[in-house]
């Protein structure tokens, strides 16, 4: 059994030899842990903060921003045990097989391996997540229809799909990775959780061949740096998130002028996020309420939590060209006089009854074409541990949102079709759709995966293109991104990660 | 008072109470003055669709009463016309809202045509 260390604990100087050193006790950094805890392997966890929000630690990622207003770079992740987990909202989605392919129509699209690579670990990632039975687009109708009628859509381009929701073990929050797994952890006789412990840098050898050391500093009460330790790793497993990764690697220039994996400019470039624009179309169901898994989470029989979502069909987006999109009702609205007229005269004209229409708000979570120049700069500025801290040139395109339309405009369609329903699309010039934005906080792409060095920082394996002892985890390396959420897709792709590391690091 | 006076104003306060009449039942079913498209625009609520039609005309310009109609009876009417429009995925936008074609050109006739 090991027990975690709390490296202020520790006396300066220190020097720690792990055979696997993973930098972030995030979901993809505890993940990881667990997926080698049962191999003879020495893995050190490093965790900057500790098991609780400290102001002081959280304050290390603030940054600068210019562009498309963004959300404070210290707003969308949390620096303590467990990560972005401590407060996510528990959405789950495994992404589409078209989401790995190269989509001629959006530049930069494709991941350098199948969904057929990932499925084998999505079992495992689902259960991590704790998002019960596997629900998704198999059986989702059917175990949903036991509570309630799922809205008919005439043959076309959208298909109602299935969000599941993690929810920890007897709470009613989805799972936070730090309390959940902590006694996991302790429990792994190989892995040793290092608290309090930030990476200030990622040293290389002389001659870049590979990662000698890791130089690790604790914040003392003051806020200052407090001691300085050592990690020398025989492979280092960067997990920090796709901000923080980004930070260390630019930061870490001594060897590599650019930066470390920095040879061809690419790393903190390619940034995304979900989109998340409210109120993004009003849908009318002619029949009246809809079922209550569409506004809200709802328990199924089987125990799984599930929500109902619309999403363009594989065919559909290759012929429209469209980019991946996922639209949930949200509330229950009110229509407007032209609504209400808009109702009965298509209502009449198709000869069905509406009398008892009720209406709700959509919402939606946009896949956002890949953008170089959507990228992540380090700044002058430095943080309390002396790293220069990131800013974010943010951009949003109105193809992103044109392409989604298209999307809207077919479903709207479909419910004509089905005769159940009609939709308004409420957005249509970029004021409109930016007014009620929001994000997911999905920090994505920045460390992207590509097999050619020329445009990716890292293999299909996440080992960064020429430093073979140096990994990342996460959604950083996604190449292009899906609109699922992408916790518990990138569970499964650190649990890959975790079987090359075995196989690499035995 | 002479007879002829009494009949005319009779017939004045008659006349009188039948428009009075005919505006209060306008409480209950609108009415409209004659046009050619009656036919076209007997079927649907024409105060809700003319409403509808204001959104839709925005966008048509070159909207032609004529050629509307037209297209509308060769279709047999709005509830075929509809459903055609949206199986071959002829539909537009009036506000926003995603309708067949042939619902916004028949609001936006029963707009042309609102008193």
């Amino acid at each position: 059994m090991s027990a975690y260390i709390d490296a202020r604990t520790l006396p300066g100087g220190t020097v720690l030899s792990p055979d696997i050193a993973i930098v972030g006790g995030g979901p993809a950094g505890i993940s990881l842990a667990l997926a080698l805890a049962d191999t003879k392997l020495n893995v050190l966890l490093l965790e900057s903060g500790g098991r609780d929000f400290d102001s002081n630690i959280q304050s290390l990622y603030a940054g600068a921003a210019s562009g498309v207003p963004y959300a404070a770079l210290d707003a969308g992740r949390l620096r303590f045990l467990g990560g972005g987990t401590n407060h996510w909202g528990g959405w789950c989605r495994p992404m589409d097989e078209i989401d790995f392919e190269a989509r001629d129509w959006i530049a930069h699209s494709g991941w350098p391996f199948p969904r057929k690579a990932l499925e084998p670990y999505f079992p495992r990632a689902q259960t991590l997540v704790e998002a019960g039975a596997w629900t998704y687009d198999g059986s989702g109708d059917a175990i949903a229809s036991a509570k309630g009628p799922v809205l008919p859509l005439g043959k076309g381009g959208v298909y109602t799909s299935w969000f599941q929701f993690s929810k920890m073990r007897g709470d009613v929050l989805p799972t936070q990775f730090g309390k959940r797994y902590e006694e996991n952890l302790r429990r792994a006789a190989h892995v040793t959780p290092l608290l309090h412990a930030n990476v200030t840098a990622i040293r290389l050898a002389p001659d870049a061949s590979r990662v000698d050391h890791l130089d690790v500093a604790t914040l003392n009460a003051s806020g200052g740096i407090g001691t300085r330790l050592t990690v020398k790793p025989r492979v280092t497993v960067l997990a920090c998130g796709g901000m923080e990764n980004v930070r260390l690697l630019l930061a870490s220039n001594d060897v590599m002028k650019p930066g470390l994996g920095n040879q061809n400019g690419l790393v903190g470039r390619f940034f995304a996020d979900n989109p998340i624009p409210r109120d993004v179309a009003t849908l009318v169901s002619f029949s009246g309420a809809l079922a209550p898994f569409y506004a809200s989470n709802l328990a199924m029989d089987n125990g799984a939590i599930l929500r109902a979502t619309f999403a363009p069909t594989a065919e559909f987006r290759r012929a429209r060209k469209l980019a991946g999109s996922l639209s949930t009702v949200e509330q229950p609205v009110t229509l407007d006089e032209t609504g209400t007229a808009a109702v009965v005269t298509t209502a009449i004209a198709l000869g069905v009854d509406a009398s008892r229409a009720r209406a709700y708000s959509l919402g939606c979570g946009i896949e956002l074409k890949p953008d170089p120049d959507r990228r992540l700069t380090l700044t002058g500025e430095r943080d309390a541990l002396g790293l220069p801290r990131l800013k974010l040139h943010m951009t949003l395109s109105d193809e992103d949102f044109a392409r989604f339309r298209l999307t809207l405009a077919e479903l709207g369609r479909q419910l004509l079709a089905s005769k159940a329903g009609m939709l308004r699309i409420n957005c249509s010039t970029r004021e409109e759709w930016l007014k009620n934005m929001d994000w997911g906080h999905h920090h994505l792409g920045t460390t992207r995966m590509h097999v050619d060095p020329k445009q990716g920082v890292v293999n299909a394996d996440g080992q960064v293109h020429g430093v073979p002892n140096l990994y990342i985890a996460g959604s950083g390396v996604f190449p292009s991104y899906s609109a699922s959420n992408p916790t518990m897709n990138l569970v499964a792709l650190t649990l890959r990660l975790g079987d090359h590391l075995k196989k690499v690091a035995a | 008072m002479k007879r002829r006076t009494i009949v005319a104003g009779l017939g004045v306060a008659g006349a009188a109470a039948a428009a009075g009449l005919y505006r209060f039942t306008d409480l209950f079913v609108k009415h409209y003055p004659p046009t050619p498209y009656d036919d076209v625009l007997a079927v649907i609520d024409r105060e809700q669709a003319s409403r509808l039609g204001r959104a839709a005309l925005r966008t048509m310009p070159d909207f032609d009463v004529a050629k509307t109609a037209a297209r509308l009876r060769a279709a047999g009417g709005i509830s075929g016309a509809a459903a055609q429009d949206v199986e071959q995925e002829r539909m537009t936008e009036a506000d926003g809202w995603v309708v067949p074609q042939s619902v916004a050109l028949i609001a936006a006739l029963a707009a042309k045509f609102q008193p």
